[in-house]
C-alpha cells in the first residue's frame, strides 16, 4: 500500500544548528506508526513538518505519491492532515462544542446551528466514551477530559493522517484504554496515524511499525513485532538502561509528619496518615480520587479541615507560607501553568519561591545567579543559555528547574505530584535518583502518581486513595500493581488485609 | 429633601396665608429643569443660581413643583428630559442644552407635546422650537473685552490669547474678540487652547512665558484659566509686566478688582445668574398672564473697580 | 562557587530597540524642541515641564506596579482631586486652632496621605479580597471620587485660604539647589520605585502575580495581600502627587485631575510595561511621563499645527512609541 504522507531525506536546522538530519518516514492508510525518541530527539520538529507547521530546509514531503509543500498548518489541515497537541489547543472560556468545532462552525443562514453541532458534538464524545456535557466551559474540564476533547476536535475533522503527539500523557489507565481503542477503530478505518508516547508498553500493543529517533538521527524504522520495551528504550537511550529505579535507603522511624482527618470539601474525607524522615510515602490512585486535591489542602492550597503535624508541632491551616516555614512544599503536577513562569528567565523562576532566602530588601542578584549556577550542576539542567526563558526548555529540564526551585528553599518535606509528566525516560531515571538522595540525605518525600511502576519503584510505602478517601496501605512486599488497583477501586477484604494496626 | 428645606417648606405654609399672591389658576405646575452639571466654575455657579432661584419660587408659588435634574453629557441630558415627561408630566421646561444638535430634536418632541420650552444660553440647531430664549451675549462677551484692549493697548503692544474647550461658543467669542481689536495695532503672539480649565491654563501660559519675552496683555476669556495664568505668571516674576482679563465673573476675581489690583483692571460678566432669570421668567408665565415668551439676550457688561461691588456674590461658590 | 560565576560571563542581553525605543522617541523630541525653539532647553522651560510632569509621574509610578501585577486603577484623576478636596478643606478648618505655620501643612500633609491610602485600601480590598474586576471597582470609584470633591466644592472650587497658601507655595515653585521640589520628589519617587521594581522581592513578586497568579500562588506568595499593596501604594502616591499639586494653585474642583488616570496608563504602557501585566520598568514610565508632557510642551512653543490636532498629534506619538517596541521584540 501506498504512503499517504512521508517525507523524505527530511533535515530541518534552527540556525545554524541541525536538529533534523535526514529523516525518511511513512504513513500508511490503516496502519499505526509511532515515533519514540528522548525529550530533544527531533520528535516534535519532524511532527510539525508532517503536520505542516514547519517547513523542511532540506529533502520533500509526498502526499498520495507526489512533491507537496503546505505553507502553513491550515493547508495541511485542508489535505485531511490533523495534529492532536501535547499542550492543548483550547480555548478555556468557550464550551466543549464551541472548541470543537472552532473555526468550521455549522451554519443555518447566518446563524449558528447550535442544535447539529451539539448532537455531533455528544456522538463524537460518545465514540470517545467521554462522558462530558457538551455545553460544559472546558475550563471547568479535568485535564484528561480536555485531551478528550482535543481528540474529539481532530475526529470531528474527518482526517485522514492523524499526527498525536503524547495523547497518553495526562491519561489514566482506563482512559488510556479507552483512547487506544478508539485509535484501534480509527486504524480499521483507514486513518494513517503517527504515534508518540513515553509509554513503550502504549507502543508495543498498538503500533504496526516504529521509528526511533535519536538526537536528531534516525536510529531504525521497523516492524513492531517483536520488538521488546528494553530493546525500545536501549535504541533510544543509545545504552543499556541499568535500574530505572536507584536502591532505596531504608527510613528512619521518626516520624516527622502527622496528617489526621484532613477533609477537602467536596474532595477528600478524613485522610489521615503519617510520614518519617528519610522516607518515600507514594500516594496512589485513579484520577479524581484526591490525591493532588488531599496535597494542596495539606500545604494550605486549599480550604481545608483537619490537623497538619510537623514534628508535633501544628500548622496553621490554609497559609502556604506557614506550611513552608514548617518545611513542607509542594511541587505541582502542572507545572505550565502552576509551577513555572514560562515568560521569565530561569533565575527568577528558580528563587521565586525562596526569594527571601536572597536578601532582606535588596535582591543579592551574585547570589541568584550564584544559585542558578549551582541548580544547573545539581539537577543536571540542561541549558543553551543562561538568559533563557524558562518556558524555551524542553518539558524535563523544565521539571528539573521546578525540583531546583523547590529544594531552594530547603524544605524537611517534599510533596511531589506527577515527578515524571511528560519527560523522557533518561530524565525519569534521573528524577528518581534526586528522589531517592533527598530521602537518603534524612528528608521526607511522598511522591503522587498514576504511573504505577513509578510509584512502586521509588516508595518504601504506599498508601492508595479511592474517591475522596484513604483506601488502605501497603508496605514492603505487598507493594504490588495488583494490589494498588484492587484497593484504588474499593476491594474491600484487601483493604483489610492491608491496613496498618 | 434636605432638612433645611423642610423647614422652609414649614414657613411657605404660613406665607402661603400670609401673601396676597393672587394665582391665575390653583392647579399645580410642574416645571422641569434641566442644566449641565457642576464640572465647572460656570457650570458650579449655574448649579447655585438654579437652586437658589427654585427654593426662592418654590415659596414665593406653592402651586409651582420643580424637577431639577443635572447631566454629566448630552446622551444622560436626553434621558433625564424623557422621564420629566414620562414620569413627572411636566407642563414647562426650563433647559440648558449640553450640546446643540443632539439635544435638538428630543427638545423640539417636548415642544410639539404642547409643553412650554425655554432655551438657555445655547440655542438649538432649529430656530423657534422654544417659547423663550434666555442667553448671556457671547459676542458681546468677546467684544467688550477686545474694546477694552484695543483702548488700553497702543500699537505694537503684545498679547495672549487662551481659548476655552474648541466649541461654537468658544469660536463666537474669539471672533468678536478678534474682530474688536481689529486695526489697533495690537499684536496677538498666540492662541491656545486651556479648556477652561485652571492646570491647563497654567501650562499654556507657563509656555507662552517661556517662549514670548516680551507680553503686555494675557486675555484668559475665563476667570477659571484667569487663575491659571496669574500664578505662572507669578512664578515667571513677571507680574509687573501685563495685566490679565479673564471673564464670566468669578467672586474671587472681582474681590480683585475690588481692591484695585492692577493685575486685573476688569471684568467681563456672563453671568450665571441667566438660569435664574429663565426660570423666573418661566415661572412667571406659569402663574400669570404675563406675555414672557420671545427672546431675553442679556448683555455682557464690564466690570470694574466702580462697579464690582454689584456683582459680588459672596455665597455662590462660582 | 563563587569562582565558577566569577568566571562566567554575565548574560547581558543585546541592547535592542526594546530597551531603547522610548529612550529614542524622547531623544527626539528634544531635538525636535531643541530646534523648533531655542528657549526650549532654557532652565524655565525644562523646570517647568518637569515640574508639571511630576503629578503625573509620582502617581504613574504607583500605577506601574499596580499594572505590572496584572491590575489596573482608572480611578487615581478623580481620587487625586478628592484628596486634594480634602486636604484643603482641612487646612481651612484648622486654620483657626492651629494657626499658620510648618505643623499645619505638616498636618494637612499626614492627612493627605492618609486619605489616599484610605482610597488606595478601599480598591485594593475590593479588588482583592472581594474579588471584583479591577476595571469595574476603579471605574466605580472613579465617579464615587469625582462625585464627592465637587459635592465638597458644592459645584464650585475649593480654595485654600489665603494665608496658608502664601506659605505653603513655596512648596511648589521654590527648590533646592535650583531644582524645583515637585521635581526632587519626583526622582526620589522614581528611584525608590525602580529599586523596588528590580530589586527587592515585591517588585519581583509583582511581576511574577501579573505573569501567572497560579504560579505565584504556589510559590508561596501571598497574592492577596501583596494586590491589596499595590493599590495601597499607588494611593498614598497619588496622596504625594497631591501635595506636591495643592500649593501650585491652591483649589481644588471638579475639573481637576481629569484624564490624569488615562495619561499616567499611557505612560506607563509607552515606558514598556506590559498591560496586561507581569513585566514593568519604572524608568520606563519615567520616560513616557516626559514624553507625555514634551508633546504638549512642544506643540505650545512651536505652533506649527492647528490646536485642535494637538490631541491627535499626542496620539499618534503615543501610539508610535508603542508600535516601535512592538516591532523591535519581534525582531530580537
Amino acid at each position: 500500500m501506498t504512503a499517504v504522507l512521508a517525507a523524505q531525506g527530511v533535515k530541518r536546522r534552527f540556525g545554524p544548528i541541525e536538529v533534523l538530519h535526514g529523516v525518511d518516514f511513512d504513513l500508511v492508510p490503516g496502519q499505526i506508526h509511532a515515533l519514540i525518541g528522548e525529550n530533544g530527539a527531533g520528535k516534535s520538529t519532524l511532527m510539525k513538518i508532517l503536520g505542516g507547521y514547519l517547513s523542511p530546509s532540506e529533502g520533500q514531503l509526498l502526499l498520495d505519491g507526489s512533491p507537496v509543500t503546505f505553507t502553513d498548518q491550515r493547508d495541511a489541515e485542508n489535505a485531511g492532515i490533523l495534529m492532536i497537541h501535547q499542550e492543548f489547543n483550547l480555548a478555556l472560556q468557550l464550551s466543549v462544542e464551541e472548541n470543537i468545532f472552532l473555526g468550521r462552525e455549522k451554519k443555518r443562514g447566518i446563524f449558528l446551528d447550535k442544535v447539529a453541532m451539539r448532537a455531533e458534538a455528544a456522538e463524537l464524545l460518545a465514540r470517545l466514551d467521554c462522558h462530558v456535557d457538551p455545553r460544559t466551559r472546558v475550563a471547568d474540564l479535568s485535564v484528561p477530559n480536555r485531551q478528550m476533547v482535543e481528540i474529539a476536535r481532530a475526529l470531528g475533522r474527518n482526517a485522514r493522517v492523524l499526527i498525536m503527539d503524547e495523547p497518553t500523557a495526562v491519561l489514566t489507565g482506563r482512559e488510556t484504554d479507552v483512547l487506544l481503542g478508539q485509535i484501534d477503530r480509527l486504524r480499521a478505518n483507514g486513518t494513517a496515524i503517527l504515534y508518540t508516547s513515553h509509554k513503550l508498553d502504549e507502543i508495543r500493543r498498538i503500533a504496526d511499525r516504529v521509528t526511533v529517533l535519536r538526537d536528531g538521527t534516525q536510529i531504525l524504522t521497523r516492524e513492531a513485532k517483536g520488538f521488546t520495551e528494553d530493546a525500545m528504550a536501549t535504541a533510544m537511550v543509545g545504552r543499556e538502561l541499568t535500574d530505572l529505579f536507584p536502591d532505596k535507603t531504608p527510613a528512619t522511624d521518626e516520624v516527622v509528619l502527622t496528617v489526621e482527618n484532613l477533609t477537602v470539601p467536596g474532595k477528600v474525607r478524613d485522610a489521615s496518615f503519617t510520614l518519617k524522615r528519610g522516607e518515600v510515602l507514594g500516594f496512589a490512585g485513579l484520577v479524581g480520587s484526591g490525591r493532588t486535591e488531599l496535597m494542596e489542602g495539606l500545604v494550605g492550597l486549599r480550604a481545608a479541615t483537619g490537623t497538619v503535624k510537623v514534628n508535633g508541632t501544628p500548622v496553621k491551616p490554609g497559609s502556604v507560607q506557614a506550611a513552608r516555614e514548617a518545611g513542607v512544599v509542594y511541587l505541582t503536577e502542572d507545572r505550565k501553568d502552576k509551577g513555572l513562569l514560562l515568560g521569565k528567565d530561569l533565575t527568577q523562576n528558580l528563587t521565586l519561591l525562596a526569594l527571601d532566602k536572597f536578601g532582606s530588601l535588596r535582591i543579592d542578584k551574585q547570589a541568584e545567579d550564584a544559585a542558578l549556577t549551582q541548580a544547573i550542576s545539581d539537577f543536571d539542567i540542561r541549558v543553551n543559555d543562561r538568559a533563557m526563558l524558562a518556558g524555551s526548555l524542553s518539558g524535563g529540564n523544565q521539571q528539573k528547574l521546578l525540583l531546583a526551585k523547590t529544594m531552594l528553599a530547603d524544605p524537611d518535606i517534599v510533596i511531589i505530584d506527577e515527578p515524571t509528566r511528560g519527560i523522557d525516560i533518561g530524565t525519569k531515571q534521573q528524577i528518581y535518583g534526586f528522589i531517592a538522595d533527598l530521602a537518603a540525605s534524612g528528608k521526607s518525600v511522598i511522591v503522587v502518581s498514576s504511573e504505577l511502576p513509578e510509584v512502586i519503584g521509588t516508595s518504601h510505602r504506599v498508601i492508595v486513595m479511592g474517591r475522596g478517601f484513604v483506601a488502605g496501605e501497603l508496605t514492603g512486599e505487598k507493594i504490588t500493581e495488583e494490589n494498588i488497583l484492587r484497593l484504588a477501586v474499593g476491594v474491600a477484604d484487601r483493604i483489610a488485609e492491608t491496613e496498618p494496626a | 429633601m434636605k432638612r433645611r428645606d423642610i423647614f422652609k417648606g414649614a414657613a411657605l405654609g404660613l406665607a402661603v396665608v400670609a401673601t396676597p399672591v393672587v394665582a391665575q389658576d390653583e392647579e399645580t405646575k410642574v416645571i422641569g429643569v434641566a442644566i449641565p452639571s457642576a464640572t465647572h466654575g460656570f457650570m458650579g455657579g449655574l448649579n447655585y443660581h438654579a437652586q437658589e432661584a427654585i427654593a426662592r419660587l418654590e415659596e414665593t408659588y406653592p402651586q409651582l413643583e420643580f424637577v431639577l435634574a443635572t447631566a454629566g453629557d448630552a446622551g444622560t441630558m436626553v434621558n433625564d428630559i424623557e422621564d420629566m415627561v414620562a414620569t413627572r408630566n411636566i407642563d414647562a421646561l426650563v433647559v440648558l442644552p449640553f450640546e446643540s444638535e443632539p439635544l435638538t430634536s428630543p427638545v423640539q418632541a417636548v415642544a410639539d407635546a404642547g409643553i412650554w420650552v425655554t432655551v438657555v444660553d445655547r440655542g438649538l440647531s432649529v430656530p423657534g422650537i422654544e417659547d423663550l430664549y434666555v442667553a448671556g451675549d457671547n459676542t458681546g462677551f468677546g467684544r467688550v473685552a477686545g474694546e477694552y484692549f484695543a483702548e488700553n493697548l497702543s500699537e505694537g503692544d503684545n498679547i495672549v490669547v487662551l481659548r476655552g474647550i474648541p466649541t461654537t461658543l468658544d469660536n463666537e467669542r474669539v471672533d468678536a474678540f478678534s474682530a474688536a481689536i481689529e486695526g489697533s495695532g495690537i499684536n496677538v503672539l498666540d492662541m491656545q487652547h486651556g479648556n477652561w480649565n485652571r492646570d491647563d491654563a497654567f501650562n499654556v501660559m507657563q509656555d507662552y512665558l517661556s517662549k514670548y519675552d516680551d507680553i503686555d496683555a494675557v486675555w484668559a476669556s475665563d476667570d477659571d484659566m484667569a487663575i491659571g495664568v496669574l500664578e505662572a505668571i507669578a512664578q515667571a516674576g513677571r507680574e509687573e509686566e501685563m495685566w490679565v482679563v479673564g471673564g464670566a465673573g468669578m467672586k474671587e476675581i472681582i474681590a480683585r478688582i475690588m481692591e484695585g489690583d492692577p493685575q486685573l483692571p476688569v471684568n467681563v460678566t456672563y453671568p450665571p445668574a441667566q438660569i435664574a432669570t429663565a426660570i423666573e421668567l418661566t415661572a412667571l408665565g406659569m402663574v400669570s398672564a404675563t406675555p414672557v415668551s420671545g427672546r431675553f439676550i442679556i448683555g455682557s457688561e464690564m466690570i470694574t473697580p466702580e462697579n464690582a461691588e454689584s456683582f459680588y456674590f459672596p455665597d455662590s461658590p462660582f | 562557587m563563587t569562582d565558577i560565576t566569577a568566571s562566567e560571563p554575565k548574560p547581558r542581553r543585546r541592547v535592542n530597540l526594546h530597551v531603547l525605543g522610548p529612550v529614542l522617541a524622547l531623544v527626539a523630541l528634544i531635538i525636535l524642541g531643541a530646534s523648533l525653539n531655542s528657549n526650549f532647553l532654557s532652565y524655565g522651560n525644562v523646570t517647568n515641564v518637569l515640574a508639571r510632569s511630576a503629578f503625573i509621574g509620582i502617581i504613574a509610578v504607583g500605577m506601574t506596579f499596580v499594572i505590572t501585577a496584572g491590575g489596573i486603577d482608572l480611578s487615581v484623576g478623580s481620587m487625586a482631586a478628592f484628596v486634594a478636596g480634602v486636604m484643603i478643606l482641612s487646612l481651612n478648618a484648622l486654620i483657626p486652632s492651629m494657626g499658620i505655620g510648618v505643623p499645619l501643612i505638616a498636618t494637612g500633609m499626614v492627612i493627605a496621605l492618609a486619605t489616599g491610602i484610605a482610597a488606595g485600601f478601599l480598591n485594593g480590598f475590593l479588588i482583592s479580597k472581594i474579588r471584583i474586576e479591577a476595571f469595574i471597582v476603579t471605574l466605580g470609584s472613579m465617579g464615587i471620587y469625582r462625585s464627592l470633591v465637587t459635592w465638597l466644592a458644592d459645584g464650585g472650587t475649593l480654595s485654600l485660604n489665603f494665608d496658608a497658601r502664601s506659605f505653603y507655595r513655596p512648596v511648589y515653585y521654590d527648590g533646592l539647589l535650583g531644582i524645583a521640589w515637585p521635581i526632587i520628589v519626583f526622582a526620589v519617587v522614581a528611584i525608590l520605585g525602580e529599586l523596588a521594581m528590580r530589586h527587592t522581592a515585591f517588585g519581583r513578586h509583582c511581576a511574577a502575580l501579573g505573569a501567572n497568579e497560579q504560579v505565584a500562588k504556589y510559590s508561596a506568595i501571598k497574592v492577596e495581600r501583596l494586590r491589596l499593596m499595590t493599590y495601597v501604594i499607588l494611593g498614598l502616591l497619588v496622596g504625594v502627587a497631591t501635595i506636591m499639586y495643592v500649593p501650585r494653585l491652591g483649589s481644588a474642583s471638579a475639573s481637576t485631575g481629569v484624564l490624569w488616570e488615562l495619561e499616567a496608563i499611557a505612560a506607563v504602557i509607552i515606558g514598556g510595561t506590559v498591560l496586561k501585566g507581569g513585566f514593568g520598568r519604572v524608568w520606563g514610565t519615567v520616560i513616557g511621563v516626559l514624553i507625555l508632557s514634551l508633546i504638549d510642551n512642544i506643540l505650545n512653543l512651536a505652533s506649527i499645527v492647528s490646536p485642535y490636532l494637538n490631541g491627535a498629534i499626542q496620539g499618534v506619538i503615543v501610539i508610535l512609541a508603542v508600535v516601535l517596541q512592538r516591532e523591535s521584540k519581534s525582531a530580537d
